[in-house]
């Protein structure tokens, strides 16, 4: 029971990392991503084939990981920001895309669909990290950097640029601001961090393979954090433990194995329409007055 | 030099079935400005619907296959009336009804593979199996029905769009919607008939699809994602646009395969993608770039 | 007017399908002075605006800002080159107090610069307490100093319309361009802006601003470019062009 209740934390805190970066996006710079499973999965792979080729240890894996997961969100980021929010969405889904392509098919990296096994447990101030208790502490230990790391960036002055083009870019624009630069760095940062989650979960299921970093992944942790809420700092953190939560709880009600999954789907899927009609801005959001905008005025 | 040949005739065959579905979504995307994914869902629907149709209610395939793209074709008006205007009422902004339609797309994909299993549904496309042969080329006449069909389909709304009353309050509402208000243009019809319209254009790729490897639920979602790479490429807000954007992805797709192993033909389509964006972002024929711009 | 023009707007062009909104137009704007650009609705005077400030495309022409040419620049370039605006419907940040709005405007602060925020911590604080000041300051010209931790959708209308300006002139741009500052204004409210706008040009800056209300322009303005359909019909001192019975039947019979 106690090992059972020790993976949930630690996927939890998995989770929440990469629900607080994809957040940063979403809810702070307003842009839609559908990659950040490939992201996350690029941070896995990338921390993996560091440890197994070269001998890196996890710290060394952790950086490596951050900073291709921050150059692919780039190749992407800056020609598609450059146009418009909806062009970050269809790029995103074309690198979700092309980076699974790359996982199953790179056999010589990758080794495809067999995936990495053996993956060294980490090694933090020369303490092994391989009991469930340790990767506990490791875990949060990390889910609690990323949320600080969150914080100071959402409550600085970049915050407030932040906020200011996620309400009116327009506006954000006509005071000197460069929003397609700010955009760019929130999504190097968030796929930074989002990478750092893939490291944290190779070195701890110790093998991973394509299955996990697919398009539907990167459509739960959008959803854990559309339901937690895209306002407020926290509510991805609650998204992740509530939504990890699910899966478990649905096994009490002995649905065959054969529709599981797609039951889960349908429980999110439905899930994401209800909120959208009930409570847009998820748990914790605050509930706002809805008022329609009315368009950018015309000549006078 | 044959296989060649045979690529390039195959990209026009699966190009045609993306351009299908780049001019239906793009046809909506261009009026409404709904990032509607839950197109998909409408695409595979009507897979379902003409499988239904043929073989559990055992109509003639011609039947099925109009009877589907009637379906479809409400189908896609209902979750305009019932999902997009229910939440503009209530003020919903951009990103919530892109989140409402992308639930919208996982509730129907996954509600259909547990009616149908995930397994492909196949049908008796019966004489459309046949074989033939254009010199070097061997296509069936499945392939030859959808090329034809997207001919028609791309005509019939630019007929439709420049010389119906309907049809000019479409492009009105697409390039000018509060002035097009202005003027009097019900936007919730003009909405509805669009989804209408656009949800028909798209349909038969499905049932194409599911005539040609069977009716599985979970391809709606690749196929939607692939028109709006199609519509952006092509050029928001052009019918010529579309069907290139839609044929130009078929042919790298197919002919990519004549260098590039077959597994990385995903990678190549976006990674030509990638590159036009940051090229020319408007496209080959548009008008606009899709961004906030006063 | 010795002095050269700040803003130089030489046969400035822009089409709307067909329309031409914008009309080989010409004007200039000087220093330490007012200019109105006034005329009837859809004369193109927000059109010139957003072309000014690079929020639209313009089909030819040139704007100098004092000689360098403006066009074709991206909206925030053309902002820290000088030249600042409001919007007509303001635009404000909704969720967002009106300190943090003029704090926006106080350019590059250490904060702003993600790497800076992370690894001098110290200079963003100095930075902020600077950036916090000043925009106190710039309140209180406007009198929002007391409004300052609210909420900028919980303001009054007015106020907003303040607000509107306060953060751009916390910027460095030295041309204000205000889109109908007075619109939606009850004459209380009329009688406070007109010195405070009057109050900018004493603060160093050029304003160049679009008026709809004729009784207001010799208030408001030194100087007036009076546009029709796109095009320049006359320019010079307020009192010259109202009075001017040829522009009043233009203005109201339209």
């Amino acid at each position: 029971m106690a090992a059972y209740l020790a993976h949930y934390l630690v996927m939890a805190a998995i989770y929440t990392i990469l629900a607080l970066s994809l957040n940063l996006l979403i809810g702070y710079a307003g842009i839609f991503s559908l990659a950040h499973a490939a992201i996350y999965g690029i941070g896995a792979y990338a921390s993996a084939l560091v440890a197994l080729r070269f001998g890196f240890g996890f710290w060394g894996g952790l950086v490596i990981a951050a900073l291709v997961g921050a150059l692919a969100a780039a190749l992407v980021a800056i020609p598609s920001l450059r146009a418009a929010g909806d062009y970050y969405l269809v790029a995103s889904f074309g690198l979700q895309v092309v980076i699974l392509t790359v996982f199953m098919n790179w056999t010589e990296l990758t080794n495809g669909h067999a995936g990495l096994p053996a993956i060294p447990r980490p090694v933090v101030f020369g303490w092994v990290v391989d009991t469930p208790f340790k990767y506990v502490a490791l875990a949060l230990a990390l889910a609690a950097l990323t949320y600080l790391v969150c914080q100071r960036l959402t409550s600085s002055p970049f915050g407030r640029v932040l906020q200011a083009v996620r309400d009116d870019e327009i506006a954000a624009a006509a005071m000197g601001k460069d929003v397609v630069r700010v955009k760019i760095v929130v999504a190097v940062l968030s796929s930074a961090l989002g990478a750092v989650a893939g490291s944290l979960y190779a070195h701890y299921i110790t093998y991973i393979n394509p299955s996990s970093f697919t398009l539907h992944e990167s459509i739960f942790i959008a959803t854990l954090v559309i339901l937690g809420g895209t306002e407020r700092l926290a509510g991805p953190l609650v998204g992740a433990f509530l939504l990890l939560a699910i899966p478990e709880a649905l096994k009490f009600l002995a649905i065959p194995d054969a529709v599981a999954a797609p039951v889960r789907q349908i429980l999110y899927g439905g899930l994401l329409v209800l909120f959208m009609f009930v409570r847009p801005e998820g748990i914790l959001g605050r509930r706002r007055v809805r008022s329609t905008r009315a368009a950018a005025g015309a000549a006078s | 030099m044959d296989l060649v040949l045979q690529l390039f005739a195959t990209g026009v065959v699966v190009g045609s079935l993306y351009a299908l579905c780049t001019l239906g979504w793009g046809l909506i995307y261009g009026t409404t400005l709904h990032f509607h994914v839950a197109h998909g869902a409408v695409f595979t629907l009507a897979a379902y619907y003409a499988y239904v149709g043929q073989k559990v209610v055992g109509l003639p395939l011609p039947v099925a296959a109009v009877a589907a793209v009637i379906l479809a074709a409400a189908s896609g008006l209902l979750i305009d009336r019932l999902l997009y205007q229910p939440l503009e009422r209530r003020g919903a902004v951009r990103t919530t009804l892109f989140i409402a339609s992308l639930g919208t797309l996982i509730l129907v994909e996954n509600t259909l593979a547990i009616v149908f299993t995930p397994d492909p549904l196949r049908m008796d496309i019966g004489i459309l199996q046949t074989s033939i042969r254009l010199g070097p080329v061997f296509l069936t006449a499945l392939h030859l029905l959808t090329v034809a069909l997207v001919i028609v389909a791309a005509a019939a709304l630019m007929l439709f769009l420049r010389h119906t009353r309907s049809g000019q309050a479409i492009r009105a509402v697409a390039s000018a919607p509060e002035m097009a208000r202005t003027v009097g243009v019900d936007l919730r019809r003009i909405h509805l008939l669009t989804y209408a319209i656009g949800s028909a254009i798209s349909a038969p790729a499905g049932i194409l699809v599911a005539m040609d490897v069977g009716a599985e639920p979970y391809r709606g979602t690749t196929f939607v994602l692939l028109a709006s790479v199609g519509v952006i490429m092509g050029g928001i807000g052009s019918i010529p646009g579309a069907l290139l954007g839609g044929l130009f992805l078929g042919l790298i797709e197919n002919l990519g395969v004549w260098k590039i192993p077959s597994e990385w033909q995903s990678a190549l389509s976006f990674g030509v993608f990638l590159l036009f964006i940051l090229v020319r972002p408007r496209g080959f024929f548009g008008r606009r770039v899709a961004s906030a711009e006063l | 007017m010795t002095a050269p023009p700040v803003l130089a707007v030489e046969r400035l062009r822009k089409t709307f399908g067909g329309i031409q909104a914008v009309d080989d137009c010409s004007f200039d704007v000087w220093p330490g002075v007012i200019t109105g650009l006034i005329g009837p609705n859809g004369a193109g005077k927000t059109t010139i605006f957003n072309l000014v400030s690079g929020f639209l495309r313009a089909d030819g022409g040139s704007v100098r800002l004092r000689g360098r040419e403006l066009l074709g620049r991206a909206p925030h370039e053309i902002e820290r080159r000088g030249v600042a605006r409001t919007f007509q419907q303001l635009r404000l940040w909704n969720k967002m107090t009106v300190l943090d709005h003029v704090r926006l405007g106080c350019q590059s602060t250490a904060g702003e610069n993600v790497v800076t925020l992370f690894l001098h911590p110290h200079r963003v604080r100095v930075d902020e307490r600077r950036a916090r000041a000043r925009a106190l300051e710039v309140l209180d010209f406007f009198g929002l100093a007391d409004r300052a931790d609210e909420l900028a959708e919980d303001l009054a209308y007015p106020e907003q319309k303040l607000l509107s300006m306060a953060r751009i002139l916390a910027t460095d741009a030295d041309v204000l361009l205000l889109d109908e500052p007075t619109s939606g204004l009850d004459t209380e409210w009329l009688q406070r802006i007109v010195p405070i706008v009057r109050g900018l040009v004493t603060r160093g800056k050029t304003v160049l601003l679009i008026e709809h209300n004729i009784a207001l322009v010799s208030e408001l303005s030194d100087q007036v470019v009076f546009l029709h359909q796109g095009r320049v019909l006359a320019r010079g001192r307020p009192e010259q062009i109202t009075k001017d019975p040829a522009l009043t039947e233009i203005y109201f019979g339209v």
